[in-house]
């Protein structure tokens, strides 16, 4: 007995000098000393699609002292109902300006009539009167208000901002000739940029593309204003102006030779082109109609582009609300007598800049158009209020033209008494869907036209009429849209050479990219910007803007860049991923106690 | 001529019968010798673990070699060759009928004392070969020492942590104290129980063993209910037919490893209020992202610094949890509706049993995957949702066995001594249905795990933060190429808990089986 005791000594001695030396949490988290406020309870609701960020987010506001509740919903339907129905206070949701104007990264989110401003929590005086003093100005002017609107924005903590994302090309680069792909943060990749490595192979091989909707909602560019026609419906018709990789406005492959803004903001003066022909599919093969783009469809498109009522479900009128007139320049003198906005020359010497052959006449008729010898189409559009911004609305997607005689011959219904089930619309997807009802009417201005889809892809082929012999004459003949709706599979394609590009990954996949051969990745800062939006109803303890500037610090965005192992960039808000309006904020987490202290105090 | 070759044929013939009778004598006595049984399946193991710690210490791609891994293949592979030479003897002592040498039962305590490198097969071979005559008792008591050890040994990994919970030294203190007082017991019950007999001193100690049973042990409970129930039989000569059933257990290799396993699980679960700090699992460390495995982190880390380790380990929680409830549930309400349909054929069967046919109709998943899409992602609504889905299994397993027994005499001799039929279907029928139902439920357990675990991988489980056995593969199914060991090991712990539970209910339904006696 006396040995066992002796043995029991020994371990409790042994365990004892073992456990002097080891560090306990509180040893190291300096216990729970000082003085100890509530736990607010927050409910954080989000997509399970952005399950990594609410776990940063949850993580985050934990070690703040928070008790957070995930409501996670499967889809944005869901997510908006629970939106709708306010069971939440703070949700993560993000904003990408597409179209690269400071009015789209402020109005449709933080104007207190925007369509887009979450559960309408938002809705700030000097917020309003700043954003509808901002769109009226020229940039330089306007850029101060924005500055204005974001630092409101962060000290009344309407918006917790987190991370803005990356843009990302992956692709093959045995296929693909690499300096022929760009990033295009606001519009879709265009297509007539894209050339294979092996130029011999442009008329007899495929290149593949890809998206993740494995749907096709309309042609008519009006119509949607989603994902699935995105990359389509950029390609498949020209504008007046077009976005560059930059975000700037450009006449590059657009309509318009050039562009000018006179003086006041309110009207706008374009030159067309005449050098692009609708085409048209005829037994699956794309052919020239014969039918040249011109001032008339310019009028005919923004004119239903503007109007709500032109087609059922209208989805993108809001954007071009501020058009007044659209009108095609037969008098020359209008031109010279009218001055541009900055540089103090005439309209007409603005235009005539980029010009081979100087302007002789204008014309009425598109088919009289023929620049070689100086007969031009301009067309002046005017804005209701003086509008700076038109032009990048012009350059979004449903600023698009179509052909006014297809559009009319095939939208004879009613819209009014539009049915779905017996009237057919132009661009409806079952006309381009193979099987029975497929009858494709498209007429593309682009330099690619939908020639028909099924369930697994989206085949086009190149508009043969497209400003031959420019740069921006299309260089592969087929393309081909794979809608594959599983990221990984994707990936997985793009590996075994099914698909040639790619332009959305996760960043861990980024050393599985890197590891493979024949394959390149090109980024660049996105302007998808994400932030926490809080609910300001009195039944949200968010109403109260101390708890909104304890959680706005919270949110450290080294956190974020760690977790998407820096792809990831520090946010401002909206507004700064698009114009530089120098206002910075960095979260402090050590601030958060001391707002809190201030609420309870505040509630005593 | 002919009859001349005959005979030196008949003669080999029976050369040959000879030769055969002794081989298949000989085998019979091996298997039925536990120190050799044991000693060759500590030998396979330890060199199956031997070879494959091997395979790993070699990076073939970088040409380097691991040295943690080539030293636990050496020492086991040690361990290995001595088991063998331990099994070599003792098959020779067992063919020649003799007893085991004096110096090879003490070799036992080399055996005994490997479970420190984690070697546990060798262990309970060292356990077996000390004691000559053992009971029911003292093997439980290996088992239960063994899950001691095994826990303080998994919980001193913490130790390389840069922090360990508050609680830690308290729990790993109570811990020690539970291995002495383990061997202990273990001593005193090699001294006081025999196969006849149970000494009246066993009861003090039969109690603090059921009070150990608090951490999960449930060995030490089996044993302190085997000593009170022994103690209070009256009739020596009778068996206690479920302590029989345990004893039938433990002859089968399989089924008991499957058993130390899943209390091994439920014993670390409870243990882990004490030893494991939650903060860990759940709490994000944006410095320690993707780690490869190390002594601080055995698993590696996730995407998001989290401890892969200390999450498995807190996920053996939440599947047990609802692995057990989600099978209990369906056992306790499918158990009724079946024995009532099955003791009152006619009407009330056919409602019941087509209603419950309706609900078998529906494919499990799909149905789990509408009720938690319906009411929303939550531990209660899974565990419901997995229950409704299995409700119509356990029905007809119970219907089928009441069928059988509602005419058996025993239930007509209740029956005619006026019993009601609530008397009848509780006291006398479900009773004796009882051991099909335990084993389909233990195979239950295994499955209901596995769905917890591909509800969480679909995303329909519980919150994705929270450490459960699918939500952590499924952090792991985006990084296979990349750092395959975060799916690798919650796949492996998935795997184990539903190998072990198959392996224990398929020697529970050998046990049970009257005609494998």
């Amino acid at each position: 007995m006396k040995r066992i005791m002796a043995c029991i000594l020994c371990l409790v001695m042994v365990l004892s000098l073992v456990g002097c030396d080891v560090k306990t949490r509180d040893d190291v988290e300096g216990g729970s000393g000082g003085e100890k406020l509530d736990t607010i309870p927050l409910t954080l609701l989000g997509q399970a699609a952005n399950q990594k960020d609410l776990n940063v987010i949850r993580d985050l506001l934990t070690q703040q002292g928070f008790d957070v509740t995930i409501n996670m919903q499967p889809d944005r339907g869901a997510y908006m109902s629970q939106i709708d129905a306010g069971n939440y206070d703070i949700t993560f949701t993000g904003w990408a300006s597409i179209s690269g104007n400071g009015d789209y990264a402020t109005r449709g989110i933080f104007h207190s009539t925007g369509d887009s401003n979450l559960g309408g929590n938002i809705h700030d005086e000097r917020l309003d009167a700043l954003i509808d003093e901002a769109c009226t100005l020229v940039y330089d002017e306007s850029v101060p208000l924005y500055a204005e609107i974001e630092q409101i924005l962060l000290d009344e903590a309407y918006i917790a901002p987190l991370y803005v994302g990356r843009k990302v090309e992956a692709y093959n680069k045995d296929v693909v000739d690499g300096d022929t792909i760009g990033i295009y943060a606001a519009r879709a990749e265009p297509f007539e940029r894209y050339d294979f490595v092996d130029e011999s192979k442009r008329d007899t091989d495929t290149l593949y593309l890809w998206q993740i909707e494995n749907y096709y909602t309309t042609a008519d560019p009006i119509k949607s204003n989603e994902n699935s026609t995105y990359m389509t419906n950029f390609n498949m018709y020209t504008r007046l102006v077009n976005f560059n990789d930059q975000m700037e406005i450009t006449t590059e492959s657009a309509l318009s030779r050039d562009y000018a803004v006179a003086e006041g903001n309110q009207a706008f003066y374009f030159i067309l082109r005449d050098d692009i022909y609708f085409a048209k599919v005829e037994n699956k093969q794309a052919v020239d109609s014969g039918e040249r783009v011109g001032g008339e469809d310019v009028i005919f498109s923004l004119g239903r582009a503007k109007d709500k009522d032109s087609v059922p479900n209208h989805a993108t009128y809001s954007l071009h609300e501020n058009i007044d007139t659209i009108e095609l320049v037969t008098d020359l003198t209008e031109l010279e007598n009218t001055q541009e906005s900055s540089t103090g020359k005439t309209v007409l010497e603005s235009l005539s800049d980029t010009l081979d052959v100087p302007v002789a006449e204008l014309v009425g008729d598109k088919n009289s158009a023929d620049n070689a010898s100086g007969k031009y189409q301009v067309i002046k559009i005017t804005a209701k209020t003086a509008f700076p911004q038109m032009l990048n609305f012009l350059g979004h997607h449903s600023g698009s033209i179509l052909s006014k005689s297809q559009v009319e011959k095939i939208n004879t219904y009613d819209v009014a008494t539009y049915d779905p089930a017996v009237d057919v619309a132009y661009g409806d997807p079952a006309t381009v869907s193979e099987g029975p009802d497929y009858d494709n009417q498209i007429y593309a201005s682009g330099p690619y036209i939908l020639v028909y889809k099924n369930d697994y892809e989206l085949v086009m082929q190149k508009n043969p009429n497209y400003m031959v012999g420019t740069e921006f004459e299309p260089k592969i003949k087929n393309i081909t849209i794979k809608m594959i709706p599983d990221k990984d599979s994707a990936l997985s394609s793009l590996r075994s050479g099914e698909l040639h590009v790619l332009n959305s990954l996760d960043v861990e996949k980024d050393s599985v990219v890197e590891g493979d051969a024949k394959l390149a990745l090109k980024t660049t800062p996105g302007i998808a910007e994400k932030h926490l939006i809080f609910n300001t109803s009195e039944k949200s303890v968010c109403s109260d803007v101390n708890v909104r500037k304890a959680i706005q610090n919270a949110m450290d965005q080294s956190a974020f860049i760690a977790v998407y192992e820096n792809s990831v960039f520090p946010a401002t808000s909206p507004i700064n991923t698009i114009m530089d309006t120098g206002c910075t904020f960095s979260p402090d987490p050590s601030l958060v106690q001391g707002y809190l202290k201030q609420y309870f105090d505040s509630k005593k | 001529m002919v009859q001349k070759a005959a005979a030196p044929a008949a003669a080999a013939a029976a050369a040959d019968y000879a030769a055969e009778y002794i081989r298949r004598t000989q085998a019979r006595k091996l298997k039925r010798s536990q120190e050799y049984t044991a000693s060759r399946f500590a030998f396979g193991t330890s060199l199956a673990i031997a070879l494959i710690a091997l395979l790993l210490s070699f990076d073939l791609a970088e040409g380097t070699v691991n040295m943690i891994s080539l030293a636990v293949a050496a020492i086991f592979l040690v361990e290995s060759l001595f088991e063998l030479a331990v099994s070599l003897l003792v098959k020779r002592a067992v063919i020649q009928d003799r007893e085991l040498p004096r110096a090879l039962r003490w070799s036992g305590l080399f055996s005994a004392v490997m479970v420190l490198n984690g070697n546990i097969f060798a262990s309970i071979s060292g356990f077996t070969r000390l004691q000559r005559e053992r009971t029911i008792e003292y093997t439980l008591s290996i088992y239960m020492l063994l899950t001691t050890v095994c826990i303080v040994l998994v919980s001193s990994l913490n130790l390389f942590k840069a922090y360990v919970a508050n609680t830690f030294l308290l729990g790993m203190y109570i811990l020690a104290g539970l291995i002495v007082f383990d061997l202990l017991a273990m001593l005193l019950i090699s001294r006081w129980v025999t196969r006849s007999a149970t000494s009246r001193k066993m009861l003090p100690l039969a109690l603090c063993l059921i009070l150990s049973a608090a951490t999960g042990n449930v060995f030490a409970l089996l044993i302190g209910i085997i000593t009170i129930s022994k103690l209070r039989h009256k009739d020596k000569d009778i068996n206690i037919e479920w302590i029989d059933i345990l004893s039938r257990l433990f002859r089968n290799n399989m089924s008991i490893i499957g058993m130390f396993l899943v209390v091994f699980l439920i014993s670390l679960s409870l243990c882990s209020f004490l030893t494991f700090d939650y903060s860990i699992a759940v709490q994000n460390n944006y410095g320690a992202m993707l780690l490869a495995p190390s002594l601080k982190y055995p698993f590696g880390t996730d995407n998001f610094g989290r401890c892969v380790f200390t999450r498995i380990v807190f996920g053996a929680r939440i599947s047990l949890v609802v692995g057990m409830l989600a099978t209990a549930t369906p056992l306790i309400v499918g158990g009724l509706l079946g024995a009532v349909a099955g003791y009152y054929s006619g009407r009330i069967e056919n409602i019941i049993m087509r209603a419950l046919d309706v609900l078998y109709a529906v494919p499990s998943i799909l149905l789990a995957i509408a009720i938690v899409a319906a009411f929303g992602a939550s531990t209660t609504n899974l565990i419901l949702a997995l229950s409704v889905s299995s409700i119509p299994v356990y029905a007809r397993t119970v219907r089928a066995t009441v069928m059988g027994l509602s005419s058996a005499e025993f239930v007509e001799a209740a029956r005619a001594c006026g019993a009601r039929d609530h008397a009848i279907i509780l006291k006398h029928i479900l009773p004796n249905s009882m051991a099909p139902i335990i084993v389909r439920a233990t195979m239950g357990i295994g499955t209901a795990v596995l769905s917890t675990s591909s509800m969480s991988y679909l995303g329909l489980g519980v919150e994705p933060h929270i450490p459960e056995w699918g939500n952590i593969l499924k952090v792991g199914s985006s990084y296979l190429e990349t750092n395959p060991y975060l799916a690798i090991f919650p796949g492996l712990a998935i795997m184990l808990i539903v190998l072990s539970f198959n392996f224990f209910g398929d020697g529970l339904r050998d046990a049970t089986d009257p005609k494998l006696k």
